[in-house]
């Protein structure tokens, strides 16, 4: 579990990006954190795994106070993938990339070239062992960064950023992974714009805006209120967008395309 | 780290100084610079220290000139302990270290009050070629995009488990290859695409190409310039033979 008390946090620059937080995610939860470019999503997460420390207020990470706990304790806990693939990959080769975190954390030796198979394996990179990392395509570059974390099998994952510069068929499968992740109990935090990769997943919505969390709800009824969706410069997707659209409609705007077909199906053999 | 890291950026700030054409700055600097040089004693190197404090606080610029010096400050107390340990004295030591910090703040002041853009039409003033003049221009341009690129590849490093300040020496250089590695690359890989930019926007393509800035000295530039000089040459004459 995740609390955030009255967490206020100014840069030594003087910005203060985030004011007055109060969160808390629990384990299992899968949320989505949106908002402007310079609302304080990437300040937020960096606080989780203790790479900042509020300047006012606590966050606790299962009970642990963040100020008492180095990065790398946290760290083991919570998995943080950041945009840039190019800020970390540094290994000779792609198994070495993997093994890097697995050492730090002092995995033995054994466990390490099991978690090292199985993480090439699940994401597809088998072929790329030897390979290295600065030779993979952008999208290969970014499943390999997220493959070192999950290595580690933290109980938090926090992604940021993900689908920046994915094409379709990569995001599916992300959309698919987190999935996994999810029924295997695991919490999982996403930062992202890209409102048609999130909506799918049904994530309980965390909007920022000047540091500030500005709602706070499941996706469903973010997406009623209208002013709220102008405030936070985002655009209904288009599943809302054809569910508000038809006369006659379920309960509930379609979850995915497979819903709405079934549902739309229905309607037109009724007839 | 960060604190120290941003004394090293560039931040527009206005006051009277930074008015200034940026050529009376550099003579300026160069001539705080000169008396830095020459100050070997006690009431000396006070008179400098107080001459480029003053400068720096009209200019707004004292808060970040003293970020800066704090990298220089190890050298200069190890200049102060060397020299005490080499029985110079007491008051000798002091001078001698102060006189390092002087060097470094009279020259930090030009580059503290002056943008890319001001260097860029200084160094054109002087006639150094195009290419040289654009590569050093650029070079400063970076140094905060590198800065902030190293600050996020070592958050990225650190949350996959990376203890930069644990371990012994050995362990320590060790833990510098996942933050140097990313950074070389992404530097090359950004300063390849800055080239790309470039040709696409035809840099190169006329000998001579026009400015946007034009330094132009007006009659407060003259002023200061000419006050400047007429206070600095007697001073010299003092520093050297009168006291
Ligand atoms: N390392 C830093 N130093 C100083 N200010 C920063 C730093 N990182 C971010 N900021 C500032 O903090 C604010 C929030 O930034 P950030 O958390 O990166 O926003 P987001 O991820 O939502 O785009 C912005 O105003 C940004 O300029
Ligand atoms: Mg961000």
């Amino acid at each position: 579990m995740i609390t955030f008390e009255s967490v206020t946090y100014t840069y030594p620059n003087g910005i203060t990006a985030l004011r007055e937080i109060n969160l808390q995610i629990n384990d299992g939860e899968m949320v989505a954190i949106v908002g402007g470019n310079g609302a304080g999503k990437t300040t937020l997460i960096r606080h989780i795994n203790g790479l900042l420390k509020p300047s006012i207020g606590r966050v606790l990470v299962d009970g642990l106070d963040t100020r008492s706990a180095s990065v790398a304790q946290l760290s083991r806990k919570v998995g943080i993938v950041f945009q840039n693939p190019d800020h970390q990959l540094f290994s000779e080769n792609v198994e070495d990339e993997i093994k890097f975190g697995l050492k730090n954390f002092g995995f033995p030796e054994d466990i390490i070239n099991k978690r090292v198979n199985w993480s090439l394996k699940f994401f597809d990179l088998e072929e790329y062992r030897k390979l290295s990392p600065l030779m993979l395509s952008g999208g290969e570059k970014k499943r390999l960064c997220l493959a070192a974390v999950l290595a580690w099998d933290p109980k938090i994952l926090i992604l940021d950023e993900p689908t920046v510069g994915q094409d379709f068929i990569q995001k599916e499968r992300l959309s698919q992974i987190i999935k996994m992740l999810l029924t295997q109990g695991k919490t999982v935090i996403i930062v992202s714009h890209d409102i048609e990769f999130i909506w799918p997943l049904q994530p309980r919505m965390i909007i920022m805006s000047a540091g500030r969390i500005i709602a706070d709800s499941p996706s469903e009824l973010i997406f009623n209120n209208i002013s709220l969706i102008k405030e936070a410069h985002l655009i209904k997707p288009q599943l809302v967008e054809l569910y508000e659209r038809l006369r006659v409609k379920p309960n509930k705007p379609f979850p995915n395309v497979y819903e709405a077909r079934v549902w739309l199906m229905n309607k037109i053999r009724g007839r | 780290m960060y604190w120290v890291a941003s004394g090293f950026l560039f931040q527009r700030v206005d006051s009277i100084i930074q008015r200034l054409d940026p050529r009376v700055r550099l003579s300026l600097s160069l001539m705080l610079f000169i008396l830095a040089l020459i100050s070997d004693s006690a009431i000396k190197i006070t008179i400098t220290m107080l001459t480029i404090i003053s400068l720096a606080l009209i200019s707004n610029i004292a808060k970040r000139m003293a970020r800066t010096t704090l990298f220089s400050a190890t050298f200069a107390i190890l200049i102060f302990l060397i020299n005490l340990l080499l029985d110079y004295g007491l008051i000798t030591s002091l001078v001698l270290a102060l006189r390092f910090i002087a060097i470094i703040t009279s020259t930090s002041f030009f580059f503290l009050t002056t943008s890319p853009d001001e260097l860029e039409c200084v160094m054109k003033w002087f006639r150094l070629p195009q290419d040289i003049i654009f590569a050093f221009v650029t070079a400063v341009r970076f140094v905060p995009v590198l800065m902030m690129d190293a600050l996020q590849i070592m958050d990225a490093q650190r949350s996959r488990g990376l203890e930069l300040d644990k371990g012994r020496f050995y362990k320590r250089i060790k833990n510098l290859i996942p933050i140097l590695v990313p950074l070389v690359i992404s530097a090359v890989i950004r300063s390849s695409e800055l080239a790309e930019a470039m040709e696409v926007r035809a840099y190169g393509a006329t000998k001579k190409p026009t400015s946007l800035y034009v330094l132009k000295m007006s009659n407060k530039d003259k002023f200061v310039m000419i006050m400047s000089i007429i206070l600095f040459i007697p001073t010299i004459y003092l520093y050297l033979f009168a006291c």
